[in-house]
């Protein structure tokens, strides 16, 4: 097995989680209804704990323990696509950033789910029930306001406008895409990118909103290898905050 | 100057310091309709009531209700909600009287539509599933229901809900209830501080 391709897919796996988990929790107490607060703020916990889980693979291959890669590397040590580090905005922008990420994590855990590297495998069926829920959730909220009101409508588009570029970054390929394929290990980014295009337009097509040409859009790369943009350092900050302040701190 | 609070997001907010912000008054009965979520706790075991959540729609309070009400650590093989004004509320008893002995009219033989029935058997306690049956009306159901369902254990309250009034989870969607085990860290029970408050409180006395 090629570790080094391994840990290059489970890192950025877990970057994204912890990172989309964070900003996501933010949103706790800030909701748009009581009801929604609960369900957004829970699936930010999952996916946290979701990271927790892909780091946990890692320090069983040599790397260090999750509390120490989560909390103590810097901007560029991180390995997640800059959709997931953009700040909230307002909730269209994050529903649609949700949606978008939502829908290929999806994809990529069930191809994962039968991925050669068993450990992998277990742990994405395990994920797969908890990620169907939150696509239900991002897949409900697009039918409802990408419907409803002018400026429902007007918001979502913007944000999906806006976010695409970014969101086509999650497909960033690896500088081990052939080896991860040939070894079974993932499936690779090409195919989770085009199940994705294909699912997403085709929930597009039952609301008011229009599928971005994705053709004429240039993908923003470079978050996989380490090119962010500023807000990420600062949520790193934050969310380190009282672990560099004493690691040993306990409940 | 801008708004500075121990919360940073709020500090991120941008708020002016002196804006004296006026809350717009809201209508009156401005708010999302109630629907009543109903969870099946075990595997054969009948739906109970959950809890009511507010929602625009059953499907948004299908999603709002299972987040409240199923959360980890509690076990959930299905859910299902209903508009609460669809639920039609008998008349209550006490003091061990069935509340079944104040419907007097009998069942019509009319199976127009399938309608649910749940019992309250305990004051205080969940409505739980008992079964269905078909008729008439609202009325006609809870005749039927005396028929079908009346024992000697009193039960002081009914509800009775028509059959398509009801959103329940797919069964090939069970896995969404089948998540990652390891999430104490969600569950205020696993923050044991009690000792370490002890602790502090000793070392500043």
């Amino acid at each position: 097995m090629n570790t080094d391709a391994l840990k290059d897919l489970l890192y950025k796996i877990a970057d994204d989680q912890l990172i989309l988990g964070h900003r996501n929790s933010e949103w706790t107490g800030f909701g748009p209804l009581l009801e929604e607060d609960i369900a957004f703020s829970s699936m930010a916990q999952d996916k946290v704990g979701q990271s927790w889980q892909i780091y946990k693979l890692l320090h069983e291959l040599g790397e260090s323990d999750p509390d120490t890669v989560a909390f103590m590397r810097n901007a560029e040590q991180f390995h997640n696509c800059q959709l997931v580090e953009l700040p909230n905005g307002e909730y269209d922008f994050s529903l649609i950033r949700h949606f978008l990420f939502d829908m290929a994590e999806q994809i990529r855990f069930t191809h994962l789910a039968s991925s050669s590297y068993e450990p992998l495998a277990l742990l994405s069926r395990k994920i797969k029930g908890e990620i169907k829920y939150h696509t239900m959730h991002a897949k409900i909220w697009m039918k409802q306001l990408g419907s409803a009101t002018e400026e429902s409508i007007l918001r979502l588009q913007n944000s999906l406008d806006y976010a695409m570029p970014y969101a086509l970054g999650i497909f960033e390929p690896s500088k081990f895409e052939a080896e991860l394929i040939k070894e079974d290990i993932f499936r690779g980014e090409a195919v989770v990118k085009e199940g994705w295009i294909e699912q997403i337009s085709s929930i597009l097509k039952e609301t008011s909103l229009r599928m971005p040409d994705i053709k004429s859009i240039t993908p923003v790369y470079g978050g996989r290898y380490g090119q962010h943009t500023d807000n990420l350092q600062p949520l790193l900050d934050e969310m380190s905050e009282v672990f560099k302040m004493d690691p040993t701190a306990d409940w | 100057m801008n708004l500075k609070s121990l919360d940073p997001r709020v500090t991120r907010l941008g708020i002016d310091e002196l804006t004296d912000t006026q809350i717009v008054e809201k209508g009156s009965l401005d708010q999302f309709e109630t629907y009543e979520a109903f969870i099946e706790t075990k595997e054969g075991k009948p739906f109970e009531h959950a809890g009511p959540v507010h929602a625009p729609n059953e499907e948004m309070a299908f999603l709002f209700a299972k987040e409240q009400f199923s959360r980890r650590g509690m076990f959930c093989n299905a859910l299902c909600v209903v508009k609460t004004e669809n639920i039609k509320v008998s008349d209550y008893t006490d003091n061990n009287e069935d509340v079944y002995n104040l419907v007097t009219n009998k069942p019509t033989g009319v199976e127009r539509d399938s309608f649910e029935i749940f019992h309250l058997a305990k004051r205080g306690k969940q409505h739980k599933y008992e079964g269905s049956v078909m008729a008439k009306d609202y009325e006609d159901a809870l005749a039927q229901a005396k028929e079908d369902f009346q024992s000697d254990k009193p039960v002081f309250n009914i509800w009775v809900v028509k059959s398509e009034h009801i959103l329940a989870s797919d069964e090939e969607d069970r896995d969404i209830w089948d998540t990652l085990k390891e999430k104490k860290y969600r569950d205020a029970i696993d923050y044991k501080a009690g000792d370490k408050i002890k602790a502090f409180k000793e070392q500043q006395a």
